[in-house]
């Protein structure tokens, strides 16, 4: 999961270190008497927002303008308990209301067609990028190694009819927003909108960006991220833990809430592939994994004894399948995902749901024949594909023969469990 | 982009350089690479300069830096083709040494590293960039050009030729996997590939889809294109542009993954593979490219009647929805167009499992899902015998740190495989507990106890000159202690002298497949006749090999260097052995088959005598009998068998060896084993510096 900046973060480190002019502002968490002192600093008037990971304009709709501490106070608690989207906030914060003639949009991103980063403005401030006519926005390619400078932000907003008067300000805004943007390494920034007061002031009332954890820029000393609460399984969160332990292999799971197949899926393009079949055909699996890149025998062993100690005792069926692997190794992976189920039988006891296989890459033959063997041990039922029959034909009939078991269980059967 | 063809990309003739070569994943790849096509010149690592990476076509160079290997390298063999397999850190930096020194003589840079940071993947773009370099990934596997056998990278695995065969396809992916998977599926079409061509999929690939699609336009080899595509940017969208703008002439089949991910909210794998935007979405992609073809996707039963209409659609190409409906999309394609297919054979691809054991569960099934065990295809199927033959199936494999099946201790019971080692010393010998501690279980008899003890004792001694004992003499000679020289005793005995026991059972395991002998120990009618085909197939190879004027593989354990001029010769320690099998009324079937066999190698002309079978064979012969019901039930590994031939032998020499060292302690001179200057000869003459 990409890691996220929101306008909270960028109020509080970010704009501070890059001369960004902000409203003032200050965290609903803060004693009622501080809050209750800033209102009155900030002529009674202020904005009550959730910081919240939201896309789009989504936070929008959790953002309401108080005049009064009684409706304040009401507010940031109601606000800070109040989901957006389907994502729960962190915490609610308080924001100087900031008057405005004009409202500016201005983002930063990498653009695919230039392979270089652009810069977008319009002065359409306050709308979502894609609701704003051509016409009226404008985008520049930025030199990677020169950046932006304001004679490049001023033509800019010539080329839009930007009042005049506020062109060399806001130039140097923009000026000061790609500093920030390449000095923490962020893969796509937005402030929108800019809100410019009657007197000609520019503060930038609404943050959000991505951060490139790829780029050694983006651990900013000093800063640190906060965590935002996400709709994770206990599953998906160990897991992301254990994933982010190290980079060889993979070891990422997304829930999907299925209760039939449990799938050991390896490729980034296969196991969405495959998870795509078993879900047109009913195979009800119960996560997406992706578990491959060459993952050594104790990261692979440690992947599989996660998702079993997870999902393996309420699993139908058990896939353990993946393309024609041209570096991952067949036999290692194979071994620690044969030792691992060996290990959670012998702490869990027996089971009997089938096993379905496929693969294929280097040191294959091993691999296969750990399998096998580990699951005749443990009397699994089991078919083994070879690279010859296509991922998604095994995928096929792994969903049918689940749908034919849940059928016969319905009729006969209640036990194929522990 | 430098490149005007896809050749430019990569061809016969090119020389690749491999950054960081000595790092794991680098280093199988080159080797690989060089068995498939050897268009390594050299690879750089930091620090690791003057090493050499091996491979089994001849060993590569490695520089400390890029600009010390375009520095030491002569000119014709400098690289025009850079695959980087730095650490995302080090890549910038390779990319700017590659630019500031390979300025006219590199073309393209594949950069293979994951997780490279867009901010550098930017700056790499227009460094490249300005010195006409064309850069592919981050993130991709490579290419190969399968007409010329040539590739970069990881591209087709440890065994590129099985999925690429030379043809007409190009297949350009997201996912480097899917080269690989789809070209070995287009098999099934009767189908191959002209380049497999892995893009990367990183948030921004340096070399796009419409690219490559117009390289792949011009290039001969190229008849058909088929796409791998995932959701994430709008590079197939440029790329349907360029094709309407230019009137693309090549028909596509494209495959688009991930629109039930993206409506379940899954993020994919791949880090470019994220939707921003509604033309990045897997969906948007799908639309486009059926409107661009105008013909709804493939339906594999559906009956596509031939129509001018229909020729129309598909020379612009055909989306499938299912990853195994591509080779049959291809299929209708050329039938359609009139495109001839590479090679003839082509079957449709089915369900073939290798193994299947269903159990009870199989019975409840209706036939289409109860699968019974297909046919394994070449050339999975010999090793698949092989592997069955050589891996046992008795235990399965653990982390073996803290534990062991040969011996354990609970804190008042020493045991081996289970035994209490007090009541093996009660009641069994110091043969019969070393048998129980090789193979598993205790000596089947006092015969097969009798066996083993005498092999032990054969393989004491063949008299100090042996080079076992040697080497306990030199040893002692220079002052050492016992242990040490029993380790030079050990260490004396190698493939030659005294590890032919193992080849000996390799050959037996070999000529003994698939007999059903259960005892070893009772005779068996079929050995003459066994030992006859062997003799003559031995004939028969040894006659080919003289014509060719090459090698041969000896029949391991024939002869002795001292018992070797009668008419029939046999080794005395041997003899003792068989002499006490026969006075027992019993056989060892494999070394009567030795028996047989000398003298069937004598009668067909093979050998001049009848060769004495020797002590390694007839210590391999007693152990696999041993050994024999442990292996025929698969308790036992063949590894394990041939070892135990080596290991009974040197137990026998190691003791040998402490012996050799006690009495050259005793009446040996100092440093006596040392020869004399005056006896050594120089073999080459004097040098000056």
């Amino acid at each position: 999961m990409p890691q996220h900046v929101t306008e909270f973060t960028f109020l509080e480190h970010y704009a501070p270190r890059y001369g960004i002019p902000v409203p003032r502002h200050i965290p609903g968490t803060a004693d009622v008497a501080a809050i209750r002192k800033r209102l009155e600093e900030w002529g009674g008037k202020a904005v009550v927002k959730p910081d919240v990971v939201s896309t789009g304009r989504g936070k929008a709709k959790g953002v309401v303008i108080v005049e009064n501490v009684s409706d304040l106070m009401h507010e940031l608690k109601r606000i800070s308990s109040t989901d957006v989207g389907d994502r729960m906030p962190r915490l609610s914060y308080l924001e100087e209301f900031i008057p405005s003639k004009l409202e500016i949009y201005s983002a930063i991103t990498y653009d695919t067609r230039s392979l270089c980063p652009s810069f977008t403005v319009s002065l359409n401030g306050g709308a979502d990028v894609e609701t704003i006519p051509d016409d009226q926005k404008a985008t520049i390619p930025i030199d990677i190694f020169r950046g932006l400078d304001a004679y490049q932000a001023s033509d800019l907003l010539s080329a839009l009819s930007c009042p005049s008067g506020l062109v060399g300000i806001l130039s140097r805004c923009f000026v000061a927003f790609w500093d920030l943007f390449v000095s923490t390494g962020l893969e796509s920034a937005e402030i929108n909108p800019w809100r410019v007061t009657p007197e000609n002031k520019p503060y930038a009332c609404d943050f959000k960006a991505t951060v490139d954890g790829s780029n050694y820029k983006s651990r900013v000393p000093g800063i640190v991220i906060p965590e935002y609460p996400q709709d994770l399984s206990d599953f998906e969160e160990e897991m992301a833990e254990w994933n982010a332990k190290s980079h060889q292999g993979q070891a990422h799971v997304s829930d999907l809430g299925g209760k039939g197949i449990l799938p050991v899926l390896f490729g980034g393009g296969v196991s969405t592939i495959i998870t795509e079949t078993l879900l047109m055909h009913g195979g009800d699996p119960m996560f997406l994994s992706d578990f491959g890149g060459n993952p050594p025998y104790e990261r692979m062993l440690g992947t599989a004894q996660r998702c079993f100690s997870h999902r393996l005792k309420d699993a139908r069926l058990l896939l353990i399948l993946g393309g024609k692997a041209n570096n991952t190794l067949i036999d290692v992976t194979f071994q620690a995902i044969a030792d691992a189920l060996a290990g959670w039988v012998e702490k869990h006891g027996r089971i009997s749901i089938p096993v379905i296989v496929g693969r294929g890459g280097p040191n294959l033959i091993s691999g296969l024949l750990a399998m096998k063997k580990t699951l005749e041990y443990l009397g699994l039922p089991y078919v083994i594909f070879g690279p010859d029959t296509p991922v998604t034909m095994v995928a096929e009939y792994a969903a049918r023969l689940l749908h034919e078991m849940q059928g016969s269980t319905e009729n006969h059967d209640e036990s194929k469990k522990p | 982009m430098r490149a005007k063809s896809l050749k430019d990309l990569l061809k016969k003739g090119d020389r690749v350089a491999v950054s960081n070569i000595t790092g794991r994943e680098a280093r199988k790849v080159s080797s690989v690479s060089q068995c498939y096509c050897g268009n390594i010149t050299g690879g750089w690592a930091l620090g690791r300069g003057g090493q050499r990476v091996e491979t089994p076509a001849g060993d590569i160079p490695v520089f400390a830096t890029f600009e010390e290997l375009l520095r030491y390298t002569e000119p014709e063999k400098r690289p025009n083709k850079i695959l980087v397999y730095s650490p995302p850190e080090a890549v910038y930096g390779e990319v700017k040494e590659i630019a500031d020194h390979g300025g006219g003589i590199v073309e393209t840079i594949y950069i293979v590293t994951e997780h490279v940071s867009i901010e550098v993947t930017a700056k790499i773009h227009q460094i490249a960039h300005s010195m006409k370099m064309d850069v592919v990934g981050c993130n991709t596997l490579g290419i190969i050009n399968t007409r010329e056998r040539v590739r970069i990278g990881a591209v087709g695995g440890d065994n590129p030729q099985e999925s690429f065969k030379p043809g007409s396809v190009t297949v350009i992916s997201n996912s480097g996997n899917m080269v690989n998977t789809i070209s070995s599926y287009l098999l099934s079409s009767g189908m191959g590939t002209s380049f497999g061509i892995p893009t990367g999929k990183d948030r921004l690939i340096l070399f796009p889809m419409k690219d490559f699609l117009s390289l792949a336009s011009r290039d001969k080899g190229t008849k058909i294109i088929v796409l791998y595509v995932e959701p994430g940017g709008t590079y197939e969208h440029d790329a349907i542009e360029m094709m309407r703008q230019e009137g693309f002439g090549k028909p596509i089949v494209v495959y688009v993954a991930g629109e039930i991910a993206e409506r379940k909210g899954i993020s994919l794998g791949h880090a470019g593979s994220v939707v921003e935007g509604g033309k990045s979405s897997a969906r948007a992609k799908m639309e486009a490219f059926d409107d661009y073809f105008g013909i709804q996707p493939y339906k594999p039963h559906h009956h596509y009647r031939k129509s001018a209409e229909l020729s129309a659609s598909l020379k612009r190409g055909i989306r499938v929805t299912a990853l195994h409906h591509i080779p049959a999309a291809v299929s209708l394609l050329t039938d359609t167009i009139g495109i001839k297919r590479d090679f003839g054979g082509a079957k449709p691809l089915f369900l073939n499992p290798w193994f299947v054991n269903l159990g009870e569960l199989g019975t409840h099934l209706p036939q289409k899902l109860a699968l019974s065990a297909g046919t394994i295809p070449e050339p999975y199927k010999t090793s698949v015998t092989k592997k069955i033959r050589t891996a046992g199936s008795g235990t399965i494999r653990q982390p073996m740190r803290n534990c062991s099946h040969a011996s354990s201790n609970d804190g008042a019971t020493p045991r081996i495989y289970g035994y209490s080692l007090l009541e093996l010393m009660k009641r069994s010998s110091f043969v019969g507990s070393l048998v129980l501690y090789l193979t598993g279980e205790l000596p089947a008899s006092d015969f097969e106890e009798r066996l083993a003890e005498l092999t032990l004792t054969a393989s004491l001694t063949n008299g100090p000159g042996t080079i076992s004992a040697q080497g306990a003499k030199l040893s002692a000679s220079a002052g050492n202690s016992p242990n040490t020289a029993m380790i030079a005793t050990l260490a004396a005995i190698g493939t030659v002298h005294g590890g032919n026991g193992a080849k000996a059972v390799d050959f037996l395991l070999d000529r003994f497949e698939g007999t059903d002998i259960d005892d070893p120990y009772a005779k068996h009618p079929g050995i003459g006749e066994l030992a006859s085909k062997t003799a003559f197939e031995f004939k028969q190879k040894k006659l080919s090999a003289k014509e060719a004027g090459t090698e041969y593989d000896r029949i391991p354990c024939l002869g002795h260097p001292v018992f070797r001029t009668d008419p029939i010769n046999f080794d005395p320690r041997e003899q003792v052995i068989r002499d006490f099998i026969e006075e027992q009324g019993k056989t060892n079937v494999f070394l009567e088959f030795y028996h047989c066999l000398v003298k069937a190698l004598k009668e067909n002309g093979s050998t001049p005598h009848v060769l004495a079978v020797n002590l390694d064979a007839a210590v391999a012969c007693v152990w696999l009998g041993i050994c024999w019901k442990s292996l025929r039930s698969g308790k036992m590994t063949t590894e394990r068998a041939k070892d135990i031939a080596f290991v009974a032998f040197a137990i026998g020499r190691a003791a040998g060896g402490a012996a050799e060292f006690l009495d050259h302690q005793d009446f040996g001179t100092e440093m006596d084993m040392r020869i004399p200057v005056s006896e050594c000869r120089a073999l080459s003459g004097p040098r000056n510096l």
